[in-house]
């Protein structure tokens, strides 16, 4: 009888034991994949390799990724939809964001740490992840700029001088996503917000286009130009300014008196893929302190977590009030068209 | 009697069936290789034809009337300008080094020559980053020198596109230079011919053969490899960029694209066809048609001069662009920030790209040498009808331009049955089927000293057509497949311009991630990885040569 009991005692526990031990199985996780693939959207090793070795430092997973101008990649997602040779993006603008929600090309993925970040930074729906906005700023040589005695303008209208003829270069909009914003920034700056509409807006960039010696292909391109000392002046992205400083190019940054525009340096989660899970674990990650520390501190992105200092703004920067990035996605095909026709394919001065 | 009959009857019909099958071989092995330019040649042209004409409503000829506007006939104007300065500028330099490593003072024609060789194993667009340092606005030369030029723009992209399609227009030249016989020109100076008449009435008569190759291939290049012209042009447009924009930024107009690749091909298409009409028919072979080393020949001082002066110049230019290079891989930022570093060089990111190339362009060279030599062996030794346009066709492959080629494989391979965007094969097949014709012609050249005499008695003796080629043909041809190896080796791991449009995420190349590195301005990260690419190929070429010294095959020699 007792030996009895102590067998029942025994199985029970044995039950009780198998049990602890399978639950972390039977409620197993799906494991994280081995290796993810990705589209990385600064047009920059550095940053985008920066990222891929943080995620590799923090969850183990190998990121295979390109690194190639959101503009280029948007065209790559539009070509390639619905059949997508990578699972996920980051660092790409609101435009892709937007259109891929729309047209069912990501996935929705209701994820913990971006909880109440606010639209600028996380879709309603859950659609993609603002990991930090970046924006254009003007750069300049300070070696050239003292030799001709000029100073670092302070306004966006200071450029039409012509005193900066063919002193001046940008991306260009066709090949580049900073150039869009550019674009879409100055069509609110100069339009609609004085209540002139577009046209105001093509007159100002217009106007700069008799200054600009040449359109470059990628956003980053103008900050290696200017600094290498090419170029007096550039607009260029904002991501490359805090890197290339500390490689000790002479470069002058700042953000004029009306404010600068803003983009996304966004994820996005790509139908189809067969490594959700991974995917998802990603956009946890970005969304933690942790990374938003990260990553404010390598160029100087604006994150959603206050505690992260931008490297190169320090506080939030003006900007452009008004920019409404629904509108900027909605007439991107257009306004590109637009500038090809007024600007781009004009045949040079 | 009988007995022996019987035994000897199977042995008759067999060897009749054998002869059949023989004879067939190449006319299977003929046909096949028809079938495959169909595919990997013919296919992606006529999509890169149907997208210029055929909109969504069908039919149209809107695409070709958007071309006639201002912008893309200046484009169009501006690519057949670059291409006829840069080939001119080509031409000229490539026959006056020719000149100088055949008949010159015998102490300048080793240096000359493999420096003149040097940018054959370099990426081409290397020379656009070189140039923005040397010659750029703030260069090192041009703050040097005071000089107050600007370089984007039509003479940066004709000095880049020279640079970097020298080596082939030099090699053409100097091959048929090289085995002119000297005593033509000899008995003409004995006579009493200057210098300069012997060039004008001998030389350059007889070298019109090789100057028609070099200006056909070196025209294709220029218009279509856009690294260099992209990252120059300034606000000059041409055509390869510009497809290149079309076609991967915002406006994803595979039609105009179209559009432009066909006026891109069109001129190509007629330098080919006056090629072929003006050597068809035409001897240009002299006496013994052997190599011969010269003897350093006198020249008066108005022909020696100018040829020293432009072999100089471009090979001092073609050095300090190697110069800049190399100091851009060891320091921290090249003509700026000169402290030495190797973390370009210990930066291992480029390490699969370079794997990545250097598998796709082994495979792309093996591959291409064993075609080369099964087309030629087919249009030599074959008797069916259009062998002679085989030949022409694969020709006619190696003229496109590799902007459209890549472009129209991406059109033709990006849907079932034949689904191969995104994998490796479609890049190996893309640099395989447009560089082949370079092996099969060097193949050709090989098997048309082969008496046919040779092969029939093999063939008598009752070696099967396999058995021939193999122990007949090939230890013949193996030169020649070599020389296919080499070039189509060589070219796959530098060329930019087919295989940027192919490329997927996690398969670089090391060529498009330089491109990629240059544009965005690391200069010491792609400095460092086309140090490194450079090394790679030096490395294939030091082990094929040792390889064909220790098999007793000889490499070097063509034709």
């Amino acid at each position: 009888m007792k030996a009895k009991l102590v067998v029942n005692i025994g199985l029970v526990i044995c039950v009780a034991i198998s049990f602890l031990l399978a639950a972390p199985v039977l409620a197993a996780n799906p494991k994280l994949a081995a290796s993810i693939t990705a589209f990385g959207g600064s047009g920059s090793v550095e940053i985008d390799g920066a990222v891929a070795k943080f995620i590799e430092k923090e969850l183990g997973v190998k990121v295979r990724f390109d690194s190639l101008s959101h503009g280029v990649i948007h065209a790559r997602v539009k070509a390639e939809a619905p059949r997508f040779s990578v699972d996920t993006c980051w660092n790409v603008g609101y435009p892709l964001m937007l259109e891929a929600k729309e047209k069912g090309w990501s996935v929705a993925y209701d994820s913990p740490n971006w909880r109440g970040s606010g639209d600028v930074f996380v879709d309603p729906d859950g659609y993609w992840w603002n990991n930090g906005s970046w924006s254009f700023v003007l750069v300049g040589n300070k070696d050239l700029i003292a030799k001709a005695g000029y100073t670092l303008p302070n306004s966006w209208k200071d450029l039409l001088d012509a005193k900066w003829q063919d002193k001046i270069i940008m991306p260009s909009p066709l090949t580049s996503g900073t150039a869009y914003m550019m674009l879409y920034s100055f069509m609110t700056l100069y339009g609609f917000n004085e209540a002139k509409g577009e046209e105001a807006g093509w007159e100002y960039l217009e106007a700069l286009n008799k200054n600009i010696h040449h359109y470059t292909r990628g956003g980053n391109t103008p900050s290696d130009l200017v600094g290498r000392g090419e170029f007096m002046l550039g607009i260029s992205s904002d991501e490359m300014v805090v890197p290339r400083v500390k490689q000790g190019y002479p470069l002058l940054w700042a953000a004029p008196k009306e404010g600068i525009g803003f983009g996304s340096a966004g994820a996005i989660i790509f139908k189809g893929t067969k490594k959700l899970y991974t995917c998802q674990k990603i956009i946890d990650l970005f969304g933690t302190t942790k990374f938003c520390k990260f990553w404010s501190g390598l160029a100087g992105y604006v994150t959603k977590d206050p505690k992260a200092v931008s490297a190169l703004y320090g506080k939030i920067p003006k900007y452009i009030p008004n920019i409404d990035q629904g509108w900027a996605a909605a007439n991107r095909s257009r306004l590109s068209n637009e500038w090809v026709k007024r600007i781009g394919r004009v045949p040079s001065k | 009697m009988a007995e022996a009959e019987a035994l000897s009857r199977p042995g008759l019909v067999g060897q009749k069936v054998k002869n059949f099958l023989s004879a067939h071989t190449i006319d299977i092995t003929g046909g096949l290789m028809f079938l495959l330019l169909a595919i990997f040649l013919g296919w992606p042209i006529i999509t890169v034809l149907v997208k210029s004409a055929f909109g969504p409503e069908g039919f149209t000829l809107e695409f070709y009337r958007k071309f006639f506007t201002a912008y893309f006939y200046r484009s169009f104007l501006n690519t057949l300008l670059l291409g006829v300065l840069t080939t001119s500028v080509c031409i000229i330099a490539g026959f006056c080094i020719a000149y100088m490593t055949t008949r010159g003072p015998l102490f300048l024609r080793t240096p000359l020559k493999w420096i003149t060789l040097l940018p054959l194993i370099a990426p081409p667009y290397i020379f656009a980053l070189s140039l923005i340092i040397l010659f750029g606005r703030s260069g090192l030369i041009t703050k040097a020198l005071n000089l107050g030029w600007d370089i984007y723009g039509f003479p940066g992209c004709v000095i880049a596109q020279t640079l970097a399609f020298l080596p082939l227009a030099y090699l053409m030249i100097e091959n048929t230079l090289s085995s002119l016989d000297t005593s033509l020109e000899d008995s003409a100076a004995n006579m009493g011919a200057s210098q300069g008449k012997v060039l004008r009435s001998i030389i350059i008569p007889l070298l019109t053969p090789s100057f028609l190759k070099a200006i056909l291939i070196v025209y294709v290049l220029a218009v279509a490899e856009f690294g260099n012209v992209a990252i120059l042009c300034g606000r000059t447009p041409f055509l390869a960029p510009d497809i290149y924009t079309i076609v991967t930024g915002v406006e994803h107009d595979f039609n105009m694209a179209g559009v432009l690749s066909v006026s891109l091909i069109l001129p190509c298409a007629i330098i080919f066809m006056i090629q072929n009409y003006i050597i068809k028919g035409k001897g240009y072979v002299t006496v013994s048609g052997k190599p011969i080393s010269a003897e350093p020949r006198h020249m008066s001082p108005h022909i020696l001069i100018p040829m020293i002066a432009i072999s100089f110049i471009t090979c001092g230019i073609i050095l300090l662009c190697f110069g800049v290079v190399g100091l851009g891989a060891f320091t921290k930022i090249v003509g700026f920030n000169n402290t030495f570093t190797l973390n370009h060089i210990l930066d291992w990111r480029a390490n699969d790209a370079l794997i990545n190339s250097l598998k796709v362009s082994l495979l792309a060279g093996l591959s291409g040498a064993i075609m080369g030599v099964l087309i030629a062996y087919v249009v030599i030794r074959g008797k069916f009808r259009g062998r002679s346009s085989l030949e022409g066709l694969y020709l006619a492959g190696f003229a496109l331009p590799g902007t459209v080629l890549g472009l129209g494989y991406i059109f033709a391979f990006n849907n079932p049955p034949l689904l191969l965007t995104g994998t490796m094969i479609i890049l190996v097949v893309n640099c395989l089927f447009r560089f082949v014709a370079v092996g099969m012609e060097a193949g050709i050249t090989k098997l048309q000293q082969l008496s046919i005499e040779v092969e029939e008695a093999s063939l008598n003796l009752g070696a099967s057509t396999i058995t021939t080629f193999r122990r007949i043909v090939l230890p013949i041809i193996f030169p020649a497949a070599m020389y296919g190896f080499i070039y189509v080796f060589m070219t796959t791991m530098v060329s930019l311009s087919a295989v940027v449009f192919l490329t997927s995420p996690g398969y670089p190349l090391a060529s498009v991630f330089i491109f990629q590195w240059a544009q965005y301005g690391y200069i010491g990260l792609a400095s460092a990885t086309v140090v490194k690419l450079i090394v790679i190929v030096g490395i294939c070429l030091a082990i094929i040569q040792y390889m064909s010294k220790w098999t007793g095959l000889s490499i070097t020699r063509r034709g």
